[in-house]
């Protein structure tokens, strides 16, 4: 979530309906104003909620930052911190705004629970947002395009998410397509869990589908379900082709899946990262990490091709890290 | 019903002991018969045997070493029993090339994962099954209409515990389908379903949350001989994971409830939640309904109970179980406690330090 750029286009929308009619060249120099000075805009219980949120989520990966130098023990005490303080900032932000749903999604990912809990966190706040107001699809036909719904967006994404660490994988399946139906646009990555989902489920034809619609929008979760699902069907030629695709697809992806590392609960959704990165290969590994326990000899397999050995050592020598 | 090693030989040498009794004189065959017995367990060299016979028998004793013993014995004697077992195999191999059951056992022990012994069975699976129906075909008829079916069965076992192990094998590795592909195959080739492969099935359609295709499964039980009801752990541990993966939470409540009704006094197990080797010869042999049964469904649950990414390390649905029955069921949760519990802290002396104590 760019909590910086939704803050300034929440204020500017809000004003924009105060003013009544306005250009879109208005509303973009409007947009502009806001962004120079955001606080000057905030004017309502809603933004100032919303701000302190924003403010909050800053903090806490700010305060993150040298993580790095800590051992295990410290670093566990200090995230815990750091997450209760995150926690208390959503209290502060709910105070002012109870309506505000990213500031009670982030409370519920914040607090780290088992799979099973957070669902039932999750759907309850699901179940009251749908009572305050239902989502639409808007103008647009892409909900993502309203501000205000996006929160709803980023809801769903953290349900499917759940489910899918849960062993649900129908459920995460059928949140992803409402996600995806939603938002054709997808910019909070529906599609991603759903292409794990179907590679767990072994659904090649569902899989093929999702992989028709994205239409050659190759990324970490495709590539990587695709390799699992091929594997699991047994068709060993083109699993090796799929993991080579995952592979070359994202600087050091070998290396991401071969020594997969500790990875921050999304707040409240996955970070955005550039494509072909290595994190964003580290993100598809860790949201499948599930998925790959379940297939016990992955790895060893994915190891033993030397090419893809070879890259992931070559990745961690290149960067200083373990091998 | 499991496959029981012990009576398979037994069937088989009483079946060509039949063959070699003097028609037309049941009196004759009758007084021949008590002295087979007395002969099949104090003499069994001066019956009438193939090398067949005689490598299955080395197979029954390699089943009883290695599933029945190895398991419960002292580390010491590991190493012997393990030995003991790969000569009976290695040997029973050199009598009959085609002793499907060593082949396969002796796979088990030797594969370096469960990806390589996989891949055993699945290439092997329709050469074992051609090898099976040969001999099927190549049973004497002596004109005993229940002795030729017998015989007939007799040679297809090997073929249905391939495939049982294949489809056991497939789920552990994560090919649901490659598990009910293999088990399908089975089941259509023995409606019977001696081998219980239908277990195996109940948790891969749980694993694809196919519940049409379970349903379709538990109505396929009226072919099973002997009958039973789809009632066993490893249908309600299934139908218990559907429901939880739903989160229909209170459905997946009374179906554990169900579950434990049906394994009166064994809700423990589904606190421990032990995980077994599985049995190389074939699945254990225990009573319908017993605690055992209630641990080995378990164990082989493994695959639906510890997925999903829980802090408790027993997945989601495994510790969803343990602490739901711990809750509903007080007394099983001391019993697991004090089964749990590491030696030392069930003496009172508690823990030694080093090796001078």
């Amino acid at each position: 979530m760019n909590g910086r750029e939704e803050l300034v286009l929440r204020c500017a929308q809000r004003r924009r309906e105060k003013i009544g009619t306005l250009s879109d060249e208005g509303f973009a120099e409007l947009c502009l104003a806001v962004r120079e000075n955001p606080s000057a805009f905030v004017d309502s219980p809603e933004q100032a909620s919303f701000a302190t949120l924003v403010g909050a989520l800053d903090a806490f990966h700010r305060a993150g930052a040298d993580d790095d130098l800590l051992d295990d023990e410290e670093f566990r005490a200090a995230r815990e911190r750091r997450l209760q303080t995150l926690s208390a900032a959503c209290d502060q932000a709910l105070s002012q705004d109870g309506g505000c749903l990213d500031a009670r999604l982030v409370q519920v990912l914040a607090a780290d629970l088992d799979p099973d809990d957070r669902l039932d966190a999750l759907l309850e706040i699901e179940a009251k947002a749908d009572a305050a107001n239902e989502l639409t699809l808007g103008s647009t036909g892409d909900a993502w395009d309203d501000v205000f719904t996006r929160p709803r967006l980023r809801l769903w994404d953290a349900i499917a998410r759940t489910c899918l660490a849960g062993g649900r994988y129908h459920m995460a399946l059928d949140v992803s397509r409402g996600l995806m139906a939603a938002s054709p646009k997808d910019q909070v990555g529906g599609r991603l869990t759903a292409a794990l989902a179907l590679a767990r489920l072994e659904d090649e034809e569902g899989f093929n589908e999702l992989d028709a619609r994205l239409a050659g929008r190759e990324n970490s979760w495709l590539n990587l379900g695709r390799t699992i699902l091929l594997y699991k069907l047994g068709r060993m030629n083109a699993a090796r082709r799929a993991l080579r695709g995952y592979g070359e697809l994202c600087e050091g992806a070998a290396y991401a899946l071969l020594r997969p590392t500790f990875v921050e609960i999304y707040l409240p959704d996955r970070p955005e990262v550039p494509a072909g990165g290595f994190e964003e290969a580290t993100f598809a590994v860790h949201e499948a990490e599930p998925i790959i326990a379940d297939v016990p000899d992955f790895i060893a397999w994915a190891d033993g091709f030397p090419w893809f050995h070879a890259a992931g050592e070559a990745y961690a020598e290149e960067h200083g890290y373990d091998w | 019903m499991a496959f029981d090693p012990r009576r398979e030989d037994y069937q088989r040498l009483a079946l060509r002991y039949a063959l070699s009794l003097p028609k037309g004189n049941p009196v004759a065959a009758a007084k021949a018969f008590t002295d087979f017995g007395r002969r099949f367990a104090r003499d069994r060299d001066t019956l009438p045997q193939s090398d067949a016979d005689r490598a299955f028998h080395l197979v029954a004793v390699a089943a009883e070493v290695i599933d029945y013993q190895l398991p419960f014995s002292s580390e010491e004697r590991a190493d012997a029993l393990i030995n003991r077992g790969r000569d009976l195999l290695d040997e029973a191999i050199s009598l009959d090339p085609k002793c499907h059951d060593a082949i396969r056992m002796r796979a088990s022990r030797v594969s370096p994962s469960f990806d390589a012994q996989f891949s055993f069975l699945h290439e092997g699976a329709d050469e074992v099954l051609a090898s099976c129906q040969e001999a099927r075909d190549a049973v004497p008829n002596d004109g005993d209409d229940e002795r030729i079916a017998l015989g007939r069965d007799i040679a297809l076992r090997p073929y249905r515990r391939w495939m049982a192990a294949l489809a056991e094998e497939a789920l552990i590795c994560g090919r649901n389908r490659s598990c009910i592909e293999a088990g399908e195959r089975l089941l259509e080739q023995d409606p019977s379903d001696q081998a219980d492969v239908r277990f195996t099935l109940a948790l891969a359609y749980a694993k694809l949350e196919d519940e049409a295709s379970l349903d379709a499964l538990a109505k396929r039980y009226g072919t099973i001989i002997p009958a039973r009801p789809a009632d066993d752990a490893w249908m309600g541990i299934a139908r218990l994971a559907l429901a939880h993966k739903s989160h229909d939470m209170g459905q997946t409540r009374q179906l554990l409830e169900r579950l434990i009704a049906a394994y009166p006094g064994c809700a423990s197990a589904l606190i421990t939640q032990t995980e077994l080797p599985d049995g190389v010869f074939a699945r254990l042999a225990v009573p319908p309904y017993s605690e055992d049964e209630l641990i080995l469904a378990v164990s082989e649950a493994t695959v639906l109970l510890q997925e999903g990414d829980d802090k408790s390390g027993r997945g989601v649905l495994g510790s969803w179980v343990a602490r739901t029955t711990a809750k509903l069921y007080p007394e099983a949760l001391a019993e697991a406690q004090e089964f749990s519990a590491p030696y030392y802290q069930q003496d009172e002396k508690g823990p030694q330090d080093g090796d001078a104590s």
